[in-house]
């Protein structure tokens, strides 16, 4: 082999090594990928669990028929995980909003923002039956 | 031979570059691999989100028979189950966030429920207020699809026995003992109310009859109170309403010790 060409496979050799190790470092990104899906498909379990939790003595319901928001609030601040921003809007049967304030913990901050609806009937003797639907971030 | 190693090595170089970047990227691969599968291992939940929220909807469909028995107990037409479901099976279909999904439901009708609810306040020492409805939900999701069958039984019962004893002064004193159930399980009561039965005429009992209630925390209530009436027995009834709103009616009747 020549000097000249000797510089060439040096070159090739050299692509190759760089290829290899950016290949290995693609694989790695799609593995984060998956997980980021996980975590999100986590996160909109946590929200989903945190609505079945307060409303399953009838909390949830008894709250909003009260329009009692900040109460509200509270009670979903203190099922979620510490950490997590959530911004909960309720609609009636004929999907209007029902909530007049904001019913939130902060500002999302993370651009990984999951959605969850929940159908929710309050305990009452006249029947009212609202859909939630909680936005939920890990605050940054 | 110092020369030779020097001119191997020259020439060897470049794939020994190569080699060092596979053992790299396998470092990388195999490190990204292994973290990968810790962070799965501690994942706190492995169900897909389909199944959380049918878990979420069954708790749904009970809270509006909740409701709709509270209503039906306290005087409602047993139609309110239906036309209550019929509400939230609308409500369920305006749900887009995994798929479409549909609500069928059938309440149970045969010899003892009516239209999905059961009212039983006339047996002696028991009352029962109970509905039942048989549900089908089917969500056609974006990965997949559910098609899920389950029943909803939503009972309240008081049970309730009692004795009185004679008193010098001629007073009857009776002591009962009610116990509430929420599906077979003890429950708290909400309020309860008691009716003695004197000449054909329910008396409520209240303050001027000595009533005392021991609450023992467990859904079970001890009661006493005094009457004066002649008869050799006393008739008693229980109206109550559990935690849910759902009233609940039991009559039994009190002999002597």
């Amino acid at each position: 082999m020549s000097r000249g060409n000797r510089g060439q496979v040096r070159i090739i050799e050299a692509f190759l090594a760089v290829l290899i190790i950016f290949s290995s470092l693609a694989a790695s990104s799609s593995l984060t990928a998956t997980q980021n899906r996980a975590k999100r498909d986590d996160l909109s379990a946590v929200g989903l669990q945190a609505l079945m939790k307060l409303d399953s003595d009838g909390a949830l319901g008894r709250l909003i028929d009260e329009g009692n928001w900040s109460r509200l609030r509270d009670a979903v601040d203190l099922a979620l995980p510490a950490g997590v921003s959530f911004n909960l809007t309720v609609y009636n049967e004929g999907i209007q909003q029902v909530n007049a304030v904001v019913v939130s913990n902060g500002g999302f901050n993370s651009q990984e923002v999951v959605f969850v609806e929940y159908a929710c009937a309050g305990w009452g003797p006249v029947f009212h039956s609202y859909v939630i639907r909680l936005c939920l971030a890990v605050a940054a | 031979m110092k020369r030779q190693v020097e001119e191997f090595r020259a020439n060897r170089s470049g794939q020994l570059l190569i080699v060092a970047a596979l053992a790299i990227a396998v470092l990388v691969s195999s490190t990204t691999i292994y973290v990968y599968e810790l962070s799965r291992d501690t994942n706190s939940s492995d169900r897909p989100p389909l199944n959380d929220f049918v878990l979420s909807l069954k708790q749904s469909t009970r809270n509006v028979m909740i409701s709709s028995l509270a209503n039906v107990s306290n005087g409602g037409s047993s139609s309110v189950l239906a036309t209550n479901l019929n509400t939230f099976s609308q409500l369920v279909a305006s749900l887009h966030h995994l798929g479409t999904m549909s609500l069928d439901f059938t309440p149970l009708n045969d010899s003892t429920y009516d239209s999905g609810t059961y009212l039983s306040w006339n047996t002696s020492d028991i009352g029962v207020s109970s509905a039942y409805v048989n549900f089908t939900l089917r969500v056609y999701g974006l990965e997949e699809d559910i098609d899920a069958a389950f029943a909803v039984n939503v009972t309240t019962t008081i049970a309730i026995s009692g004795s009185y004893a004679t008193l010098l002064s001629g007073d009857k004193q009776v002591s009962l003992t009610c116990r509430v159930y929420n599906e077979d399980e003890p429950a708290l009561a909400k309020n309860m109310t008691f009716f003695y039965e004197n000449s054909g005429n329910w008396i409520q009992v209240d303050a001027s009859n000595d009533l005392f209630i021991i609450d023992q925390g467990n859904g079970t209530y001890l009661v006493s109170f005094t009457v004066n009436i002649p008869s050799d027995t006393v008739p008693v009834s229980v109206r109550g309403y559990d935690s849910r709103n759902v009233f609940v009616l039991a009559n039994t009747t009190c002999s002597g010790t």
